[in-house]
Formats: C-alpha cells, structure tokens, sequence
C-alpha cells in the first residue's frame, strides 16, 4: 500500500485554510474540556454530533479528531498544578507532577507533559500511518484470558506508589477495589453492594473517585492545615522551562510511554488507563535515582502523558480500519460516521481515500497546533499557583461539584463526590496514599470481567491461563515483576529492617 | 451530505406544514432521553426532536439525558416526577423493559402512558468465518449437544441481545439457564472477540455484525426478523424451525395517568412526525426500521412483549450451570472482602497498639476550617436544585473561602462575595451555552413546569 503518497493527498485535504481552522477550533474546545474535571473528549464530541448535519463529514472528523486529542493534553494542566486528574488517565500524572508543581517546577512538569504528548502523539499517528491493518489484526489475537493477564500486569504497577508503608498502601487498594465493586455485576445483570440505592446500580464513576479523593480530599486536608504550619507551595524556582538535565530526563520516558500507549490502544479492551500506569512503574524502576519519586520526579509525568497521548492514537486503529470502538470517544466517533453513512473498517480506506487521509493528516497537524497552543500557556498557567489560597480551593470546589454533576446530571453523583471526598481527607490524614484506590477502582472491575469471561469461555477451567501462550507469558511477567524484589530482599537478608520500623 | 439538503429539507417542511396544521402546536415538549448523549436512545431523542421542531409541531422542544442502569433511573424519574407535565415524552423500548425486570426494579414500563412505538433493530446471531458452522441448523444442533460448552457472546446481562439467546435456547428446547452467555461491555467489544474467535456464535444488532459480513470476516446466520429483508438477506431464525422473532424496539411514552385527551394529543404530535417525510428519510440514512404503532395495537404489543420478556429473563436468572458460582460471580468479591478485612484489621490493629504514644509534633488539626468547608459542601448539595446552581455555586465559594481566611481579613467579605458570584456566572454560562449542558436554573424561580424533574416545588 501507498501510504506515503496517500498521506501526502491527505495533506492537501487537510492544510486548507478552512480545515485548519476546524483542527483549530477542535484543539482549543478539547483542551477547554480536558481541563474541566468530569467533562471529557466523549461528551464534548456526542454534544457536539447534531453538527453533523451542517457540516462536510471531513470538516466534523477534523474537529473531533481535534477534541479528542485536545481533551488528553488537557487532562494533565489541573492534574500537575491543582491535584485534580480531569480525566482517570490522568491520575498517575498527578502523583509525580503535583509535588513537582509544589516544589516550584510547575512549568516544567506541565512543558514535558506537553512535549512529551506531542511526541508520543506524533509517533503513534506515524504508527497508524504505517502500520493501521497489520496492528488491528494481531490486536484480535487478545482474547479474555489476555486481558486478564494484562490487568495482572497493571496491578503490579500498584506496588511503585505504594508509599513507605506497604499496609496503608494496601488498605487503599482494597479500598479502591471495594468501590469497584459496587453496582451491577456486567456478567449476571445482579446487583452487588448497591443496597437498593438505584443510582448505584451502574456503579461509581471513576472520574468521582479520583476528583473526590484528589481535589476534593486535598481541599479539605488544606483547610485542616490552615493557621498551622503554613504549607509551603512555591508557585516558581529556578526556570520556567525544562532544564538541559530535564531534557535528558524525559526523552526515555516520552519513547518508552508511547511504546506501552500505542498497543494498549490499539487492543479492542485495553483503555488509555493501564499503559499510564505500567509507564509510572516502569520510570520509577529505571530511574537512575529512584528516590527522587515521591519528591516530585519529571519521568514519572513524562512517561504517562506520553502514553495516554499514545493510547488515544492507537484507538482510532481498531475503528478506522476494524470499524471497532473501543473507547467512549471512538463509540461516539463511529455514530458520527454512521450519520454521515460511512462505515469505518477494511473498506473505508477504499472506498472514502480522501476522508481517511485526510483524517490522518490533521492528527498530525493538531498535534503541532496543541503544542504550540500549549507551551506559551505554560507560563499563564502556573500563575494559576498564585491565586491566593482561599479563592483557589474555592474555585477547586466549584468546579470539581460541577464536574461530578455533569457525569449524569445527579445531585447524588455531587453527593458521593463528596463522601468520597471525606475519605480522601481521612486517608490524607493518616498518610495513606490515594494513588492506589483509584488504581483499585479503575482495575479491579476491568480484572473481574476479563477473568470471569475468559472462565466462561473455556467452561470454568482455569487452564485457559497456562495453555493459552500471550496470556501466560504476561502472567508470568507479571509474577516475576511482583516477587522478584521480595525474593532478593530475602537473599539479602534486609527484611530484618522492616520489623524494627515504627508504624505510623 | 452538502449544504443543498438541509436548504430543501427546509422548503419542503415549510410546504408541507402548512397543509397539516390541524391541530395547534405544542408551546414547550420535553423529551427525556435515559441514557447518555451519543447513545440509540439519545439519537432518536434528537432526531425526534429535530423533526418535531421542523414541522411546527412543537415551538421548543428540549432533551433532557437522564442516564443510568438501563434507562431505569430516567423511567424511575419519569413516572414519579411527571405527574402533572402532560407534554414531556420518555424515550424507551426492550432494553429498559428487560432492565426492569432483571434489577426487580420497583418502577415499571407500564406505570407510564404508552404513546407509539418508533422504530427498531432486528438481531443476528453470527459466527465467526472460520467456524465449523454453516448455519443456523447446525448452530442449534451444537448448542443442543452441550449447551455450556457453548459460548455465546453479546452486549450487557439481561439487554436484547441475551433475552434473545434465552429466546433462542427455549425454542430449542434447552433450558436457558444453561445458556453460556458472556456479557461484554458493547458491541465493539462483542464483535472484537467474535472476530477473534473467542467465543463460538455473537448476538447483535445486524448493523453490528454488518461491515464484517462484508468485508467476508463473520458469517451471519440469521436474523431475527419474521421475514427476509431483501437489503440484507439473510435467512430467518424462523426458517431454522425455531418459533422465535424478536426487534430490539424503541418507543415513546408518555406520564403517569395521563387523560385520555392529552394521549390522544401527544399520540397526533408523535405520529404527524413519524409519518413526516423528514423522519421517513432519517431511518432510511441510518437503516432503522420503521415499527410505527399507537393506540391499542401497541397496548396489545405491549401486554404479549411484557408477558414474554419477563418469562425469558426469570428463566435467564439465577444461578447459571456452567461455571461453578465461587469461580464465577463468588470469587472477585470473595477475594476482595475478605483482603480488606485483613489489611483493615491489620491497620486497627496497628493503631491500637500505638495508641498510648500521641507524636509530640503532630500539628493540631484546624477543625474550624474543615467544617467551614464542609459546610460549604453540604449547602451546595441542598441548594443545587431549588435555588439552581449560580446560587449554589457561590454560596460553596464563599463558604469555603472564608473558612481558608484568616481572621484578619474579615474587611474583604465584599469582595470575597463579588468574585464568587461572577465565578459561578462565568462557569454557568461556559457549561449551559459554551457546552450546551444544561445546570440546574432554581426551581424556585420558574413557576412553569420545565420538565418532569421539578413538580415537586409548586
């Protein structure tokens, strides 16, 4: 296949003066709703769908494709600088870049952010570019049991933010996974733990547990701080930009998020969730100093803005080539090109070359518009650290209680955000980390259903785990990733410390 | 699509209203669309909308989304907030009536005043391409043999597609509880492991599975339509000697207790728009059939659909035989209670034990400040919907920036107030215009009946 000269068509159809400014007002309007917190790309884009009526079907897909790119840069702005994950990809950015945003290095955090998802963006277009069919095929290859091993894979991440106290570590998983747990089980149709409540049956959304726990929890525990000792947050030290040693700290990272983003996306049940986090753990155990994660440490934000950005590119592979949605966005995208009468899958490449092409050649341009559009933001944006403290955990509020509301238009929905948010104030009390609740939250009911389905299938044996090859080499991986620093630490002999350390 | 169509779209609905205005047009219609924007039940709320607009039969027509379980929450809401709103309109169909059912859900579809039947999705059953089976027959015949080593693979637990494989099961005589069914969270997900070969046959909408059938990727089987499209042609389930047809169905009600009159109002709204050339052209361009029906014939349909539905889904529940339940729906949250109680227990235990030595440096917590906040939270919740969000909203924001102040700052109320009320301005405004995602306005203030959701404040 030509994809080269095809793509070189695309650009034509893409750099007219009309489209750009389409890509332009996608970008914008997706970095607008990435930053809210509870609105994402898939809303925005299905609020947006009676457009489609007036508008050339290449015109639309540019702007979607612009919103959807936009709302994954956005994502990471209130992560880094207010705690706030907009989007559930976006909470192990929040983990490193937030102390770095308190330690004065704000701007850096937020520029390799930026770069490091224009890169990842970049190359993974490049990737669907290239390698769109072949990718969508062996994706297809992963059935049940392969998910579940991945997730097993993605829980070990857990371990890397366990904090300095493995059972307060493991008290917030089981926390997260006992959230997880509650609403309709997907595979009976039963409620579990919904105690009759009809706005549990569908369970908690995940955008509730990561900003009551982040942003609600961190405004409360900031309020319980106040008149005592004053917390230190330093809006700017040093420089603005990324330092030459910055550089050479996020460059690994931004290429290795990609290579985890990519194929997760691309894989019909892989979410943008799971590669943020086999990212973080990956960074943290390369790390020529591991210390510095906890302290606020540049690769930790590097690798998984790189591979959410990543992630994002490679689901448009299984619909533009399968006709598969395998996001909330991409599902939203393909009733956009139902309305038009198109169907994406091996055809469309065929049949409509120059919406395809064109569609590919504007990722690549709104990737360049989000990052010339961002980085001179960065510098407005830390100001945003300025804001006197009162009107900022004020304006926190507002905006996390507007966002829980506009998930499902529930007053119940703002109310949990905020018993979720009491609880994230207790754990931040008693120095538990909320990473990894929301990490059980995300995880746990992905686990249960890969597991149950890959069961189901194979007749309740659970062979299907050992004799299927994908599933048991990533289970043995997994394993191996797990016990290895528990069987050396043994060797060693220094698991002797961990009985004389003082708990609490 | 270019700019022409929606230009003569125009012309012909001013040509065609003119003749038709026999009845006055509504002021202001709601329509309640239970799930999330993007959805099928969303589109066809506005597409619906659209249509109704563009006739004249209605000045303003608003859709509200009010997701959740199926459509349960919006019908919930529908039935016990709509009492006296004759002019809004609930977007249902076979999916919320199965959710009904499986959730034992205390609201039914027949609380509510049946108003038409729109359109709807026939189901296939397909395999496949390199599947040993050729056909629906020989389907039927392995699935009869060892019904749980058959796995059949479709959308959600109890939606359409799983009512139809127990449809299925029981035509063939196999007890449906020993259906193999794999729930997968949406038809992408479905087709993905069909297409994998992860599971032996898939059930889905036929548009679906259609790309796939194509493109030479899935064999479809059949369909469950009671005769042959000849669009599609694929043979009927019927043809295979099984009594089974089934459409994925979507309608329209109306409130609860209704008059008559106002039924037969809405009823003449909802069919002047189905028969418009406007909506006719839309299901062609999106391939939903047309499943128009009112008045007793759809009670009729209703009644035997109802009769029929829950018959299948008590059949469908309880226990499946296939998997052992403790390595099925057991074993996750077996796993997951008894660990927390460990590690929680573990932690009360540590806490115990420590108890005695308070650290010395821990700094006291400034209680005063936390619930000022919480506070703040609490008012937000409770005036979210009486005095609508603007209010709400700053209300939160003073309260919580006053609990961050310090005392000496007290001379800075007014401003304190000033910003907070342009905040929530401004957010108002960037979600109900820039986002078109409507907030709560304040019951209090808007004496007329905006939607089912507000009756209570009269």
């Amino acid at each position: 296949m030509d994809a080269l000269s095809a793509l070189i068509d695309g650009f034509r159809v893409a750099l007219t003066p009309i489209n750009l400014l389409w890509a332009l007002a996608g970008v914008t309007l997706g970095t607008l709703v990435g930053v809210l917190p509870g609105i994402g790309p898939a809303l925005t884009v299905a609020l947006l769908l009676p457009v489609t009526f007036s508008l050339q079907p290449i015109e639309a897909f540019i702007m979607f494709a612009g919103i959807y790119y936009g709302g994954m840069y956005g994502g990471s702005t209130t992560a880094i600088l207010l705690n706030t994950p907009g989007e559930s990809a976006s909470v192990m950015t929040a983990v490193e870049g937030h102390l770095m945003a308190r330690a004065g290095r704000g701007g850096a955090a937020l520029a390799t952010a930026a770069i490091g998802s224009f890169v990842a963006g970049t190359l993974a277009t490049a990737a669907l570019t290239f390698s769109a069919p072949l990718m969508a095929n062996a994706a297809l290859r992963f059935g049940p049991a392969e998910y579940f091993a991945l997730t097993m894979l993605a829980f070990v991440a857990v371990s890397s933010v366990l904090g300095e106290s493995t059972l307060k570590g493991l008290a917030s998983l089981f926390f997260g996974l006992v959230l997880g747990l509650i609403g309709i089980d997907p595979l009976t149709g039963e409620a579990r733990m919904s105690f009759g409540i009809p706005e549990l049956l569908d369970g908690i959304d995940v955008v509730i547990v990561a900003v009551g726990l982040f942003a609600v929890g961190e405004s409360l525990f900031a309020a319980s701080r106040v008149g005592g000792d004053v917390e230190d947050v330093i809006p700017l030290r040093g420089s603005l930009w990324m330092t030459r040693e910055d550089w050479s700290r996020s460059w690994r990272p931004w290429l290795r998020g990609t290579a985890l983003g990519f194929p997760a996306g691309v894989l019909p049940a892989g979410g943008s969730e799971i590669p943020t986090f086999l990212s973080y753990s990956l960074e943290r155990r390369l790390a020529r100093e591991p210390q510095r994660f906890g302290s606020g440490a540049i690769e930790g934000v590097a690798g998984p803005e790189a591979a959410n950005n990543a992630a994002a590119a490679g689901t448009l592979v299984p619909l533009l080539t399968l006709g598969l949605p395998t996001s909330a966005t991409a599902a939203i995208l393909l009733a956009a090109f139902q309305q038009y009468g198109l169907q994406p899958g091996p055809l469309l490449f065929t049949r409509d070359v120059q919406l395809v092409w064109g569609l590919i050649a504007s990722l690549y341009i709104g990737n360049m518009m989000l990052l010339v559009l961002n980085l001179p933001l960065v510098g407005l944006w830390v100001r945003l650290l300025e804001v006197p403290r009162p009107f900022l955990h004020a304006g926190i509020l507002v905006l996390a209680s507007v966002g829980a509301y506009s998930v499902n238009r529930s007053i119940f929905d703002v109310g949990l955000l905020y018993v979720v948010g009491g609880a994230g104030y207790l754990m931040r009390c008693w120095q538990i980390p909320l990473a990894p609740a929301v990490i059980g939250a995300i995880l746990g009911p992905m686990a249960e259903q890969h597991l149950r389905r890959a069961l189901a299938a194979a007749e309740g044996s659970w062979m299907v785990f050992v004799t299927r090859p994908i599933a048991a080499t990533v289970l043995a991986t997994a394993a191996a990733i797990a016990l290895l620093p528990v069987v050396v630490r043994r060797w060693s002999g220094v698991d002797n410390r961990r009985r004389t350390q003082p708990s609490g | 699509m270019s700019w022409k169509q929606p230009a003569l779209f125009l012309l012909v609905s001013a040509l065609t209203c003119a003749g038709v205005a026999a009845q006055p047009p509504e002021d202001h219609l709601v329509i309640v669309a239970p799930a999330a924007p993007g959805g099928g039940w969303d589109q066809t709320a506005r597409v619906l909308q659209q249509v109704i607009e563009r006739r004249g039969l209605a000045r303003i027509v608003e859709v509200q989304n009010v997701p959740g379980a199926a459509g349960t929450i919006g019908l919930a809401q529908f039935v016990h907030g709509g009492g006296s709103n004759t002019r809004s309109l609930l977007i249902s169909g076979l999916v919320m009536l199965g959710a009904t059912l499986w959730n034992d859900s205390p609201v039914s579809l027949a609380q509510a005043t049946p108003i038409a039947r729109l359109t709807g999705e026939y189901e296939a059953i397909a395999v496949p391409a390199a599947s040993t089976i050729g056909d629906m027959r020989q389907l039927v015949q392995v699935f009869r043999e060892r019904p749980e080593a058959f796995a059949w693979g479709g959308g959600s637990a109890g939606g359409s597609d799983h009512i139809l494989a127990g449809l299925i099961a029981e035509a063939a005589g196999v007890d449906p509880r020993r259906v193999n069914y794999v729930a997968f969270s949406g038809g992408g997900e479905a087709v993905a492991a069909l297409l994998g070969g992860h599971i032996a046959a898939g059930v889905s909408g036929y548009s679906e599975f259609a790309p796939h059938v194509r493109s030479g990727r899935l064999r479809a089987l059949a369909i469950s339509s009671p005769s042959r499209t000849p669009a599609i042609n694929v043979p009927t389930i019927r043809e295979s000697g099984l009594n089974v047809e089934m459409v994925n169905w979507r309608g329209v009600l109306g409130p609860r207790g209704l008059p008559d009159s106002d039924r037969v109002r809405l009823t003449t709204l909802v069919r002047q728009a189905a028969h418009s050339p406007e909506w006719q052209r839309i299901l062609a361009e999106r391939e939903w059939s047309d499943l128009y029906l009112d008045g007793g014939e759809l009670d009729a349909f209703l009644a035997s659909e109802t009769t029929r539905v829950t018959r299948v889904v008590a059949r469908l529940r309880g226990p499946a035989r296939g998997v052992p339940v403790v390595t099925g729906q057991r074993l996750v949250p077996l796993v997951v209670l008894s660990g927390a109680a460990l590690v929680f227990g573990a932690l009360t235990a540590g806490w115990i034990r420590a108890r005695g030595q308070v650290r010395p440096d821990a700094p006291a917590a400034n209680r005063r400040a936390v619930a000022g906040v919480v506070l703040g939270l609490v008012v937000f919740v409770i005036m979210l919907q009486p005095l609508g969000f603007t209010a709400a909203a700053a209300a939160l924001f003073v309260l919580t920036a006053n609990a961050f102040a310090r005392p000496s700052t007290h001379r800075r109320r007014m401003w304190t107030l000033a910003i907070a009320i342009v905040f929530a301005v401004i957010v108002d405004l960037a979600f109900t215009r820039g986002l078109d995602l409507p907030l709560p306005a304040g019951t209090w203030f808007d004496s007329s009946h905006r939607g089912p959701l507000t009756t209570w404040t009269r």
